[in-house]
């Protein structure tokens, strides 16, 4: 399973979400694969922070729907906001791991879950989250897709997906900080607030 | 903590327009995530690491709602990581209150690496920060952190010391 492939099938059942992702390859793949979610989508880099982030910003905006696309490796990184995800319950969270096995972004030397003990999956709802899935398959994916987007409780679903990245995609030009800004505006507007105002004095 | 350096501790939180924290509880401000937890104004959320929480903050600030990272000061050297790569990486803004572990007057050994490494790490990472010994000022202190984070969009800190938290 690709995880572009898996991207574009997600990219069509998205219109008000909003999108925290993860590192490497998967950051040039969603900006092309969700063209029109790029204003909706906050590009990170960094790993064990991502679907931390998504929660917070779930927990702030509790009508909207938050989907965060987080990583085998960014995942490791911090397992414990599974256990915060299992107390809390956020009902407006749908997490995908992307699982590929390795640390593509440096080359693809393993993580922990290429040896066939790690399972994120089975992590995940011991931490108490009910619904947490591995896919190995399109079809698979694009139906957890379908119940996770409309669940009223945390829903993860653990992607295997190869350690090749699409060939002949677009780079994103922009650095950590136009994304901010970018995201955030895009938040004002579809929310109606101020974020980030103007200064008391000009 | 005395009620009413916690009753101040609020206060200021609630001034400076914060309606979530999250805390990893300590032993000095043992009084405090008790009251966070009951005030109806505030939601509370326990994580296993502050740097998770760090980045929990982190996310809220992009809701446009207000957070706060409320631990013991060994939470920053746990928080470095998000931290550096939030602050100095995107303008992600995270207002953190800590307990001064370790500094003079400490009487617990395991404390002393919190006290010696705090203050060298909020510089390290440029973060402004007041250390608060007196309740009087301890209001002022945070609604300030505020001030300086949504000017900056970038980390401040408040760590109380002292009698406040002895």
């Amino acid at each position: 399973m690709k995880r572009f492939d898996c991207m574009k099938a997600l990219a069509g059942r998205l219109k008000d979400e909003l999108v925290i992702l993860s590192l490497g390859g998967s950051v040039d793949e969603w900006y092309n694969a969700a063209p029109h979610m790029r204003e909706a989508s906050l590009f990170q880099q960094q790993l064990g922070c991502v679907t931390a982030q998504a929660f917070g910003l779930s927990m702030g905006l509790p009508h909207r729907r938050v989907v965060s696309l987080d990583t085998d490796g960014g995942m490791l990184f911090n397992l414990g906001i599974l256990a915060t995800l299992g107390n809390e319950q956020p009902k407006n969270l749908f997490v995908v791991v992307w699982d590929n096995e390795c640390y593509q972004s440096i080359g693809g030397p393993p993580t922990h879950t290429a040896f066939g003990r790690v399972d994120l999956a089975a992590i995940a709802r011991g931490a108490g989250i009910e619904q947490a899935y591995t896919v190995r398959d399109l079809d698979d994916f694009d139906a957890h897709c379908a119940r996770g987007l409309a669940a009223a409780a945390p829903y993860v679903i653990v992607a295997k997906v190869s350690g090749t990245v699409q060939p002949g995609i677009r780079r994103k030009h922009s650095d950590g900080r136009e994304d901010k800004y970018i995201f955030v505006r895009h938040v004002e507007a579809s929310e109606g607030i101020v974020i980030m105002g103007p200064s008391e004095h000009n | 903590m005395k009620q009413s350096a916690v009753d101040a501790v609020i206060r200021g939180l609630k001034r400076a327009g914060v309606s979530l924290v999250c805390y990893l509880p300590d032993s000095l401000f043992k009084e405090l995530y008790p009251a966070l937890d009951a005030d109806p104004d505030i939601r509370t959320v326990r994580v296993t690491n502050e740097g998770e929480g760090a980045a929990i903050c982190g996310g809220v600030f992009l809701s446009g709602k207000r957070a706060a990272l409320v631990m013991e000061n060994s939470g920053l050297r746990a928080s470095v990581e998000p931290l550096a790569r939030m602050g100095l990486g995107a303008g992600i803004p995270v207002v953190m209150l800590m307990s001064y572990r370790g500094e003079t007057g400490e009487n617990n050994w395991w404390a002393i690496p919190h006290g010696i490494t705090m203050e060298p790490v909020l510089d390290a990472l440029r973060i402004p920060y007041q250390v608060v010994r007196d309740e009087e000022k301890i209001e002022r202190a945070i609604v300030d952190a505020y001030s300086w984070s949504y000017a900056a969009y970038y980390h401040s800190a408040v760590a109380l010391g002292g009698e406040v938290v002895r």
